[in-house]
């Protein structure tokens, strides 16, 4: 199978449970206002130098990629439980190529065609509360990049979860703890913008703040255009350790299961 | 008035169709499950209800069990209607269902018994003295504290019998209780029900699609095709209606040349002897077996019946199900 | 109560079969600490910047945020049943088995679930809840203790109905998770925080629809001593009743519905 039909599949899987995409579009749509009426009294309070109005581009952007930082898999993951998954690893094909390409598919299509919706509804909403185009198309133009960037760096890191849960006999656990990693230091929970600066320094050198957070910052314009090198230069440096790890903990798994005789 | 009577029961089912291309709703389809069932079971009864996949089975016990609400006609169950006091009516019946388990799967089954014990409000006294009768019929001492996960499937349906009949229903319903079961615990299974329904009188209705049950345990059988009653009789009924060839294989001893067969009747000559298929209809057997034994000395001679199994499926087929 | 006594035993039951896996429970209640833990670092941080929400000091979020949490977290470790396997039942057809019994149905779906590993979560919300109590100094007395267990009790109900609409949607096997989890855990997000500090439809939705603000905040203004959106202060008592409304409205639908289930197979 081409990498290519295992896109169009998933384009088509999307498309069929299109009920299921809208109630996910409508509940993240929920959850973006509270977060935004949220920070906004907040601001209310105390206005802070990052300027409100980048928080709910912010939370907007987080709610409308929400998507891209689910563990998205679940077939692959019960193939893992039930150990279906030995006949795979010892297929002479690459497989952590093969399943790199499968959950990009899932994270691309499933977020694409959610945020794109989202994105328009929460441009109607009025400045303050919903989105806008940033101050400076070059903004805009530096975001896109990142955010492909970002996306190769998520699917390695499911990946790598991936491989965890073949060596833990339970996954759901480590599953849960990784996921709420990526939550937290991606800024779903609390926008990175709003932790303390000292933390700040640490964090967005993490590959989590890679995903989304760059190319957030990137658009509101906290990282000037002029930086954008910078942050591609740091989001590939993610992408290759990321993989690489990513391929060694296959090639671990697979030469134990070749050992355990599958 | 019998202990069941169902009078004309109708059941539809609305399914939703695949989405056809182009259209933003799904069109949905009306499928009628039971078109207007009756009959009456008497108590004490061993009913065995049979009928190809899709056939109204399943519908008519869990209407009957208080699952699910008919859309026309009427079921009386003792003097209640399931569906009106399901808990009063639920009360007399166990069901066994054969492919979901009813016991816990992760605890001894000692234990789900002893929930199921509260769940029914069984007192104490009678729950132990059940207990161990249904312990000893069907040989549960040595499995009582395994978890009903590690159990086989043999000894998983002995289980889940004994948690279906602690609270002493007067109604058994079995949805293919045999179903994945080994010759052993097959007969051991049918043993146990035969004793059951002799010892307590328990009505016993039975679906399955194994016609050795049927002809093992049950009196009466119904048959039941596109969500009607199609048959509803002895076991032997249907199958003179349907049986319309039999075998007869005979050995002589020495030759039988002078064996002259009427026409209609095929014949095969094999190392064992011959072999030879009639209709009963056209040529009575006693007439048959007149010529078979004028034409030589019949050193042995067996008469089967045709494999009810062969016999169902012709059935089936002749009414077009 | 004999009602209650098989829960208790069902429920006792469902521990031991959890505990059969002991190394995969205990990975699981530790995932739940950090995740509940985290939670809570979110309202810690957003104290350490912001100082004070309206008119609700550091103490007072950390307080309400300890409400909500230990509600909602005993309402997943008792109602299981209802807030996440109950779509299983109907398509596994255990729900079936309920059916034959002589007992409610929602009495043993209830019983048929339970989530022990949510024990971390609420020993996070009970930190927190003694945290925020030290903090905004509350004086407790008899009476304050009795509205926080009766907000507790009746936002556990208050959660437990509106779950129930998810179960109502898939007895008639229509999905509905995402948009149930916009009311459940949107709620959940929403109301940890003061509900005065939402624009009007949210504050209307969380009042009439779905009455976190009857259940939680007005009690728990009560206890802190803050004004009770300017109602009188007996309210703090019989508003958080609104709890049990929801609860019995949504068993009526429930059993409405259960009038129309379809059962699977054949």
């Amino acid at each position: 199978m081409s990498y290519f039909t295992v896109f169009k599949m998933r384009l088509r899987m999307e498309l069929q449970y299109r009920g299921a995409m809208i109630g996910g579009i409508l509940c993240q749509m929920f959850f973006g206002l509270i977060l935004v009426a949220l920070y906004r009294a907040l601001y209310a309070g105390k206005p802070q130098s990052v300027p409100i109005e980048n928080v709910a581009i912010y939370v907007w952007l987080q709610q409308a990629f929400f998507r891209m930082m689910l563990a998205s898999d679940s077939e692959l993951v019960d193939k893992i439980r039930s150990g279906d998954i030995s006949y795979d690893l010892c297929r002479p094909v690459n497989m952590y190529g093969f399943y790199y390409a499968r959950i990009m598919a899932q994270k691309l299509m499933g977020s694409l065609m959610r945020a794109v919706p989202m994105l328009v509804m929460a441009f109607v909403l009025p400045r303050g509360w919903g989105v806008s185009l940033p101050e400076s198309g070059l903004g805009l133009l530096a975001a896109v990049p990142a955010l492909f960037l970002g996306l190769l760096c998520v699917c390695a890191l499911e990946n790598i979860t991936v491989a965890f849960t073949m060596i833990t006999l339970d996954p759901r656990g480590m599953q849960g703890l990784l996921n709420l990693l990526m939550l937290t230091l991606s800024g779903n929970l609390l926008p990175l913008t709003l932790f303390p600066e000292s933390w700040q320094k640490i964090i967005t050198f993490f590959p989590y703040a890679q995903l989304l957070d760059a190319p957030i910052r990137l658009y509101t314009g906290e990282y000037a255009p002029g930086d954008a090198f910078r942050v591609y230069v740091l989001q590939s440096f993610w992408v290759v350790v990321l993989i690489g790890l990513g391929v060694s903990m296959w090639n671990a798994n697979r030469k134990r299961m070749i050992v355990q005789g599958g | 008035m019998s202990y069941i009577e169902v009078n004309n029961l109708k059941k539809d089912f609305i399914v939703k169709k695949k989405r056809e291309k182009g259209r933003l709703l799904r069109e949905k389809e009306t499928v009628h499950a039971l078109k207007g069932v009756s009959f009456s079971v008497d108590k004490g009864e061993l009913v065995g209800y049979i009928g190809p996949n899709g056939a109204g089975k399943s519908t008519t016990v869990k209407v009957l069990s208080g699952i699910l609400t008919p859309d026309g006609g009427e079921v009386n169950v003792g003097g209640i209607v399931p569906w009106n006091e399901r808990k009063k009516h639920v009360k007399n019946i166990g069901v066994v269902f054969g492919q979901r388990s009813q016991l816990w799967w992760d605890v001894p089954i000692i234990d789900s018994y002893s929930l199921l014990k509260d769940i029914y409000r069984i007192p104490q006294g009678d729950y132990e003295s059940r207990l161990k009768e249904l312990t000893n019929a069907l040989q549960l001492d040595s499995i009582m504290r395994t978890p009903l996960r590690l159990l086989s499937l043999g000894q998983r349906m002995r289980a889940e019998l004994c948690g279906s009949l602690l609270h002493r229903p007067e109604l058994l319903f079995l949805d293919e209780p045999t179903i994945g079961l080994d010759a052993v615990s097959k007969l051991s299974l049918r043993d146990f029900l035969k004793w059951e329904n002799r010892e307590y009188g328990t009505t016993i209705m039975l679906t399955t699609h194994d016609m050795e049950d049927i002809a093992a345990l049950c009196s009466r059988v119904m048959v039941l095709g596109h969500g009607q009653k199609l048959f509803d009789g002895r076991l032997g009924d249907l199958l003179e209606k349907y049986d319309t060839v039999r075998n007869v294989s005979v050995r002589y001893d020495g030759d039988a040349n002078g064996l002259r067969l009427p026409e209609g009747v095929k014949y095969k000559q094999t190392e064992e002897g011959l072999e030879l298929s009639y209709d009963p209809s056209r040529l009575p057997t006693s007439q048959l077996l007149g010529i078979l034994q004028e034409a030589g000395n019949i050193r042995e001679l067996t008469l089967q019946p045709e494999n009810t199994d062969h016999l169902i499926a012709a059935m089936y087929k002749e009414l077009d199900l | 109560m004999n009602t209650l006594r098989l829960y208790f035993k069902s429920i006792g039951m469902l521990l031991k079969s959890h505990l059969q896996y002991p190394s995969s429970f205990i990975m699981q209640t530790l995932a739940q600490l950090v995740m509940e833990g985290s939670e809570m670092m979110v309202v810690i941080l957003i104290v350490d910047r912001f100082e004070r929400l309206k008119g609700w000091s550091g103490g007072n979020l950390y307080f309400f945020f300890g409400v909500m949490s230990v509600s909602f977290y005993l309402t997943e470790l008792f109602g299981r049943g209802i807030t996440g396997d109950f779509p299983m039942m109907v398509r596994t057809g255990r729900l079936d088995t309920f059916l034959v019994r002589p007992r409610g149905v929602l009495t043993q779906v209830l019983c048929a679930g339970t989530d022990p590993r949510r024990i971390t979560c609420i020993a996070v919300g009970i930190v927190s809840l003694i945290i925020g109590s030290g903090i905004s100094g509350i004086s407790w007395s008899f009476a304050k203790v009795l509205v926080l267990a009766e907000s507790i009790s009746m936002s556990c109900l208050l959660i437990l109905g509106l779950f129930m609409i998810e179960a109502i949607f898939s007895i008639f096997s229509v999905k509905s998770v995402e948009l149930v989890n916009a009311i459940t855990y949107g709620g959940r997000s929403a109301c940890q925080y003061p509900i005065d500090i939402y624009p009007l439809p949210l504050r209307a939705l969380f009042t009439v629809i779905a009455p976190f603000a009857l259940t939680m905040h007005v009690p728990a203004a009560w206890i802190m001593d803050k004004p009770l959106y300017g109602w009188p202060a007996w309210t703090a008592f019989v508003t958080p009743l609104s709890g049990a409304v929801v609860f019995v409205v949504m068993s009526v639908f429930f059993h409405l519905a259960m009038r129309h289930y379809r059962s699977t197979g054949s």
